[in-house]
């Protein structure tokens, strides 16, 4: 790759951060909705966000026209649907004011949990079902140390990680489960595995209609409506009666169950779990839900966005594949683009509320 | 507000600006290679920035230069098994026409052999997972062990010496490495004075890896030998045994990184197994143009890499290349060039009848 396409390829991932900060922040909605109020129609808050994903992916389709190719596309959402996922759960921690960094080992141990129950005799969708009440019950688990020992939930799971890492190596003896083929003949991995052909890999579908449902619940439910509030102001939301506790332990609980329905989607798209599954997906979730919107600070979130979010750190991914940026130039550019992104967002958030 | 959406409009023309001027010049660019129908391959590993896997991709580039194909080469940065996996088939939908790669996860296999379902060749290096259909390229794991097993006795005494052994494992459950670990253990047991402890879990990290060590050799401080079964340990025991000099155990470990070899040339580690990452990057990238250009078909098959020995008196090469000075031999670890050079009767040999030096797959646990 020439230095020119470098040089363009970083301008262009600066624009990612520049065209995500146009309407991300609930102050700029505000202003909007003030200075529009007689007109009905207002731009979605990701819409900013769709901009860039849709011009990143024209722009590595412009530089190689077979980016574009629908087999690819979707095969780029099916390999990040599972992010994309994380992601979404993680805008209501964030939302909350709260990070969990112990998801990544929450899906490895629910996926090698559906796994070794799979292998040991029990259904296939009992094993997929207790798969996802053990994330939930981790998730439990996390939300309720922080509770009663009174520390955020990043501290609780710093320890919690390294317990369920621990745990799972300990069940899987260190090794990959890899249910035999009289069971990933079965229906659940053919289908999510991609043997039975869809025209839009059920695991996308999957994910997405999930999301769809996450979106509905944060901005429509009291249950959401509770989050968002503890998160803009826990004292107020306090004195308001909302039981901050309750909501906390409620989060991560559905944290953990998003991030275990992740760890047997994963095993069925693959076919296998193996003991460092999950280990990596830290950094890409945390950037997906940023990218797509969603402040540190707390007290808003877009989990569409986190779905956009998600995309596009699997396009900049894919993207430098697609366009040879050898392997010593690639982990730059693609750190490069998301502090980009995000420096600028956080960069005009301080701006504006200094004005 | 209005002066951010102005901002937003600039950069978004002179980038639309920008790209379809690169577009252009890139598209001529690619117009012109597909005249001259120049293969591409792609080199996926599972990890960047370890010393070991670049010398297994500057062979790879080395191979790549020697027969006038592209290369890509690519991998994540945290060894990343799904992220490899989608870095493999985004290689395949931007047109490569073949696939070198890694495999250190269960959880490859099914989209590797789908791709070559597709009609992508595939030859993997250096990880085995027995359930790719693709030839594979690497040590023969249990019988490296055994050598580095029988090493260590032989500097604690022979079959009559006695005292503790531990053993490290940087990634246990790994099949090449548990393979490791029970060759190691076979020669061991000839042994019977000796006692082994572990395998531990010494971490890949570098950084983990040496706290690690150090915690294990501070928790039996009489140990007569530390061997680790990975890349990172035998630099980790060189400063070990640099930072308690009363501790005498003799350090044993794999690969021949630059930090290996200065550990083993200051006395602080006494041997190391070398996996030829010549072979391993070269071969691969031969065996799929080759296959392409004569339209061979790939099988589960083993080409075997080779075992290196190390020490600071002695250097014994695999398949009869000439003998090597230790001084020499830290010159190549840093130089490819210098490499390219010492293994061209194996590019010569071995590697351009690769066909008939293939075993069944099964040859490389024996």
């Amino acid at each position: 790759m020439s230095q020119l396409e470098c040089l363009t390829l970083v301008s262009f991932f600066a624009f990612i951060g520049i065209g995500n900060l146009s309407s991300s922040s609930p102050e700029s909605r505000n202003v909007a909705q003030r200075g529009r109020s007689n007109i009905k129609f207002r731009a979605p808050e990701e819409t900013s966000v769709v901009i860039a994903l849709l011009a990143l992916i024209g722009f590595v389709g412009i530089l190689r026209p077979n980016f574009l190719q629908m087999n690819n596309l979707l095969n780029l959402g099916a390999s990040y649907a599972i992010t994309a996922l994380l992601a979404a759960g993680l805008v209501y921690l964030l939302a909350l004011g709260e990070i969990d960094l112990s998801f990544g080992w929450i899906l490895n141990f629910s996926a090698v949990i559906a796994g070794l129950s799979m292998i040991s005799g029990i259904p296939v969708w009992i094993s997929v079902l207790i798969g996802v009440l053990s994330g939930a019950a981790m998730g439990f688990l996390n939300g309720v140390l922080s509770v009663v020992m009174r520390l955020p939930l990043i501290i609780v799971t710093l320890g919690t990680a390294s317990v369920y890492q621990g745990t799972s190596l300990i069940s899987n003896r260190s090794g990959s489960v890899v249910p035999p083929i009289e069971i990933t003949d079965q229906f659940f991995f053919r289908f999510f595995g991609g043997v039975i052909d869809t025209p839009i890999p059920f695991l996308l579908v999957i994910v997405i209609l999930v999301i769809i449902l996450l979106h509905l619940i944060l901005h429509k439910t009291r249950f959401g409506y509770r989050v968002l509030a503890i998160g803009s102001n826990v004292e107020a939301a306090r004195l308001a009666g909302i039981p901050i506790k309750k909501i906390k332990i409620q989060v991560s609980m559905l944290m953990g169950g998003i991030a275990g329905l992740g760890g047997v989607l994963f095993l069925g798209f693959r076919g296998a779990v193996d003991p460092t599954t999950g280990a990596q997906v830290l950094l890409p979730v945390v950037a997906a839900a940023i990218i797509g919107g969603t402040p540190l600070s707390g007290g808003s979130g877009t989990v569409i966005g986190a779905l956009y979010g998600a995309l596009i750190v699997g396009v900049i991914g894919v993207g430098v594949v697609f366009l040879g940026i050898d392997a010593v130039w690639s982990t730059l550019f693609t750190g490069l683009v998301i502090i980009i992104a995000i420096g600028i967002d956080q960069l005009v958030r301080i701006r504006r509320k200094r004005t | 507000m209005l002066r951010n959406k102005k901002t937003v409009r600039i950069a978004l023309i002179a980038t639309v600006t920008t790209a379809l001027v690169v577009g252009t010049t890139s598209t001529s660019v690619s117009a012109s290679q597909a005249a001259q129908k120049k293969l591409t391959i792609g080199f996926v590993t599972h990890v960047v920035g370890n010393p070991f896997i670049q010398q297994i991709i500057d062979a790879a580039k080395q191979a790549a230069k020697d027969l006038r194909v592209n290369i890509i080469v690519t991998g994540p940065s945290g060894a990343e098994a799904d992220a490899q996996l989608t870095a493999a088939q985004s290689l395949v939908a931007s047109g490569v026409d073949g696939i070198a790669i890694s495999v250190p996860s269960a959880s490859m296999v099914s989209g590797l052999n789908a791709i070559i379902k597709g009609g992508v060749p595939i030859v993997t290096f250096n990880l085995l997972q027995t359930g790719v259909n693709a030839p594979y390229v690497g040590e023969k794991s249990v019988e490296s062990g055994r050598i580095l097993g029988a090493a260590i006795v032989k500097k604690l005494g022979g079959n009559g010496s006695t005292g503790n052994v531990i053993l490290g494992n940087c990634f246990p459950g790994f099949p090449v490495l548990e393979n490791r670990a029970k060759g190691v253990k076979e020669s061991l047991a000839k042994a019977p004075g000796l006692k082994i402890l572990g395998p531990f879990d010494v971490k890949v990290d570098a950084a983990a890896n040496f706290a690690a060590w150090q915690g294990l050799l501070a928790a039996t401080p009489n140990a007569k030998a530390l061997i680790g079964l990975c890349a990172p340990d035998i630099a980790s025991l060189g400063k070990v045994a640099a930072a308690a000099p009363n501790s005498k155990f003799v350090g044993g470990g794999y690969d021949l990184t630059t930090d290996n070899l200065a550990a083993i040339a200051n006395g602080t580690a006494y041997v190391s197994l070398g996996q030829t990452p010549f072979m391993q990057g070269y071969a691969p990238v031969y065996m799929l143009v080759d296959s392409i250009r004569k339209k061979i078909k790939l099988t589960k098959q083993f080409l075997n890499a080779g075992t290196e020995i190390v020490t600071k008196n002695s250097v014994q090469e695999p398949f009869g290349l000439r003998p090597l000075s230790f001084s020499s031999l830290q010159k190549m670890s840093a130089n490819p060039a210098i490499s390219r050079a010492y293994y061209r009767p194996l590019v010569k040999g071995i590697i351009k009848d690769w066909q008939k030096n293939l075993e069944p797959i099964s040859a490389e646990s024996d």
